[in-house]
């Protein structure tokens, strides 16, 4: 079993891996690169040079291309000590005011072009854009030099998959901390030191809070491992995927925070979450209020749930509503075959089934709004109640197909042979029915249990949309309405990885509940 | 003992009296039994329900409204939404007020939209555009899908590969491809058509494949493939009259989901650029919470709806007559 398992999981995660690459494909190679800018403010406000610039840096960052601009270039010189700082800042100043370059300059400009040119790079020099007749830029036209080479998809797949989860390590952070380590405490020092909360903090690694614990469910962290399933270009810019669903939402929650200065204030600051930020304590008056270190960036505490846990919830109370409907009603169709039940059953089923789920979505809202329940997902003041229109327009469809199956397997079961043998033997109705109809009908019901409650995280497009729900649902439509393709490439992962395991534990459950089924002997 | 007749007084050689009679060697094969025609049987069995009857009737009206009508009145996409354009009093109208501004007419009884257009009218040619999706997607995909799952059924050695594909494409999110597809080639018809029938046609093969599995391995077949029987003979003889009845039925599904899929793929803003039902529902969403201009909104989805249900209470009862089990 443990041998037939491991071969499913490899074979799962193959095809994740195939998924995965054949969506790159699709849209990194389809699709025109220059489309991710389509909703990005900071493109259309930059002009001439700076603007060519700035796309190759997105490029970069968003993992296209490999960009190497020139001052970089001459700065890895003077940190191997080929040149001087004060050479570097001669140097570096390309096709100063439209005159050319200094002929050290040009040595070294022809010294770059001939070292990326040869290494695969196109070396792309942009020519000082002037205002006309002067000598002066325009705005962002300074002369720009640069080298770039794309990233072939293959590599691209290699370097997403490799870098999905990241271990923090003292060696993480490049610039100079200090004395790297970890360090153990039982009195973590945001509680002001007295409070007996058993913490890991470390100095060089990106998170300064490895393991901490808070009043929060599960009330242990880890900062150690993180999941990148992909960077977010514009749907939350800078953010990771896993991020955009993962984080609280709604307002603002105050505790009392004791900042690493020893300053006490009631905010809604986190810092359980601060990452190194370079320089940021420097350059920043702010922050020396506040901290001792560059472990600066931090994110803040909310009320709301995640994406993914508003969805999940909607979801999981749905699955559970439409098993408890469904099943029940599936038996008695099935008990009461060609009766009324029967046919106001199929009636449903064919309603459900034919009538586009927008029409029944916006029909059921209109009934349940018109008898005075909340019909909008209201952020502001949350209640109870407005759960309830999402979660039974979710249910809907899936007590029609549980409804339709159930029926269909309990009516085989039925007529087989050996519930007449059964009978003939002379055992009663209700034995029958509940060892053996219900017993065989309900197996195949089974296997869909997992993929429903793994469903619930992928959220319901129509249904979030219609009742505003802040979820993860419309999350893939928003990225593929706006070109942002970090957050496709996440999403489907995330989707596949949740389809094939579902499968796997569909399967497994299903053999826990009918020992006959083994996936160890070939079937056939 | 008078009634016997002596042949001597009949004066006749032995070879004028007796002949000898063919003997019919196949004669005591020949069961006697009604002739069956399939298709002569599965219309008897469809005609024998009186809801049949009302649904094929409704589907006729319907498919007249759907096709003929917007031909008639000579419907033009680039023209006839604006002629109202510039009144504003022709605009968002109720049924009610729209008959009254501009008489009675069949054209005016489901209102004005937001340009002052006629929502009857515009909800007609909208669903030609959707009904012909729908039934172009389906033929394609059914075509593909049952050709490819009968193989995919019958090899052990396909089988085994296709299920392997049939594992990754199914975790591809269908959205994705489509949404893709549409980027790439542009919104128009037939690259939705393109879209939706490019991954479409695998779940239809899968379950065809495990149908011809599960009837492939019966003892008749067996016994059929024991006596010599070609292949090509036992999938068209043996096999194919027990699909009929699931093809059908499957198309009965498959159709109306192809109507509902192009209402969902528009209302995320994903759909045709053509004026179809989808897309008429997307672009009625915000009259729909304004109360008075509701017929805007329902008109698109009751009909979207009307639609789906006929074509598919009319495919399923077809497919329970194709069954000939049912024609007993």
């Amino acid at each position: 079993m443990t041998k037939y398992l491991i071969n499913r999981i490899l074979r799962g995660l193959l095809s994740i891996v195939i998924v995965v690459g054949v969506v790159m494909v699709l849209i990194y190679t389809a699709l025109d690169k220059q489309s991710i800018f389509a909703n990005d403010p900071t493109f259309t406000k930059m002009k001439s040079n700076r603007k060519q610039v700035y796309m190759m840096q997105e490029w970069e960052r968003y993992g296209y291309l490999d960009y190497v601009p020139y001052g970089d270039y001459l700065l890895e010189l003077v940190k191997s000590g080929e040149i001087t700082q004060a050479e570097y800042d001669v140097y570096v100043k390309i096709g100063n005011k439209a005159t050319g370059e200094t002929p050290e300059a040009e040595k070294f400009v022809q010294k770059f072009t001939e070292y990326y040119e040869s290494k695969g790079y196109t070396v792309e020099p942009l020519k000082a854009d002037t205002m006309k007749g002067t000598q002066k830029y325009k705005d962002g036209g300074e002369p720009r030099l640069y080298a770039y080479k794309n990233v072939p998809i293959l590599s691209r797949l290699w370097n997403y998959l490799t870098g999905l989860v990241k271990i923090d390590n003292i060696h993480t952070v490049e610039e100079d901390v200090g004395e790297r380590g970890l360090t153990f405490t039982l009195y973590d020092p945001v509680y002001g030191g007295e409070k007996f909360s058993p913490a890991i903090i470390g100095n060089g690694t990106l998170h300064k809070y490895l393991v901490y614990c808070d009043d929060n469910f599960p009330y242990v962290h880890q900062n150690l491992a993180t999941i990148n399933l992909g960077l977010s270009y514009s749907v939350n810019q800078g953010k990771d995927v896993f991020e955009t669903m993962t984080a609280a939402q709604g307002s603002f929650v105050k505790s009392t925070v004791t900042y690493p200065t020893g300053l006490v204030e009631e905010t809604a600051n986190d810092l359980h979450s601060a990452t190194y930020a370079a320089d940021s304590l420097s350059k920043s008056d702010l922050n020396q209020q506040y901290f001792v270190d560059d472990y600066t960036n931090i994110t803040t505490n909310k009320d709301g749930m995640s994406k993914m846990g508003y969805s999940f919830v909607i979801g999981i109370l749905s699955v559970i509503l439409a098993y408890l409907l469904a099943i029940p009603m599936g038996i008695a169709m099935a008990l009461k075959k060609d009766k009324f039940i029967d046919k106001l059953g199929t009636f449903y089923i064919i309603f459900i089934m034919a009538v586009p789920s927008l029409g029944y979505i916006f029909m059921f809202k209109a009934i349940g709004s018109s008898i005075g329940l909340p019909a909008k997902f209201d952020m502001q003041n949350p209640t109870r109640l407005m759960y309830l229109l999402p979660i039974v327009s979710l249910a809907l469809p899936s007590i029609a197909n549980l409804m339709k199956w159930l029926r269909r397997y309990m009516i085989d079961q039925i007529n087989s042979d050996y519930v007449k043998f059964a009978r003939s033997g002379g055992l009663s109705e209700g034995e029958i029915f509940s060892k053996h109809i219900l017993k065989n009908a309900i197996i195949p019901i089974v296997h869909g249990i997992p993929a429903s409650v793994l469903g619930a995280l992928t959220g319901a497009i129509i249904t979030e949309r219609v009742y505003i729900v802040p979820g993860v649902g419309n999350l893939l439509t928003t990225a593929i309405n706006n070109y942002d393709n970090g957050v496709i490439v996440g999403v489907t992962l995330f989707y596949a990885l949740l389809s094939v395991t579902s499968v796997i534990l569909g399967d497994l459950l299903m053999s826990v509940i009918d020992p006959r089924i083994s996936f160890t002997t070939k079937a056939r | 003992m008078e009634n016997l007749y002596n042949l001597d007084h009949l004066n006749m050689s032995e070879e004028e009296l007796f002949s000898m009679a063919d003997r019919d060697e196949l004669a005591s094969e020949r069961i006697t039994a009604p002739r069956y025609s399939y298709w002569q049987s599965v219309f008897r069995v469809f005609f024998k329900k009186r809801i049949n009857i009302i649904a094929l009737a409704l589907l006729a009206v319907m498919l007249v409204f759907v096709y003929v009508y917007p031909m008639a009145i000579g419907y033009d996409a680039e023209v006839d939404p604006y002629i109202n354009l510039s009144d504003s009093t022709a605009k968002h109208l109720s049924p009610a007020e729209a008959i009254e501004k501009f008489g009675f007419s069949l054209k005016w009884i489901l209102g004005a939209g937001a340009a002052g257009e006629s929502t009857f009218d515009a909800v007609w040619y909208g669903s030609s555009i959707s009904v012909t999706l729908a039934l172009v997607c389906a033929l394609i995909n059914m075509t593909i899908g049952v050709v490819i799952g009968a193989i995919w059924g019958f090899s052990k050695k396909i089988d085994v590969f296709m299920t392997e594909v049939y594992n990754i494409i199914a975790n591809v999110p269908y959205i994705l491809l489509i949404s893709v597809i549409v980027l790439i080639m542009s919104a128009s018809f037939w690259s939705m058509v393109f879209a939706l029938t490019v991954t479409g046609w695998i779940g239809i093969a899968y379950f065809i494949r495990t149908q011809v599995i599960i009837i492939r391995d019966r003892e008749y077949n067996l016994a059929s493939r024991c006596l010599g029987t070609p292949i090509t003979r036992i999938a068209m003889k043996n096999i194919l009259p027990f699909m009929t009845s699931v093809i059908v039925t499957l198309a009965a599904t498959e159709i109306p989901s192809y109507i509902s899929y192009e209402v969902f793929l528009s209302y995320i803003g994903m759909g045709l650029k053509d004026m179809s039902l989808g897309k008429l529902i997307e672009a009625a969403q915000s009259a729909m919470v304004t109360p008075g201009w509701g017929f805007e909104f329902w008109s698109p989805v009751a009909v979207a709806s009307i639609i789906a249900v006929v074509l598919y209470l009319v495919g399923q009862n077809l497919g329970d007559a194709s069954d000939p089990r049912t024609h007993m």
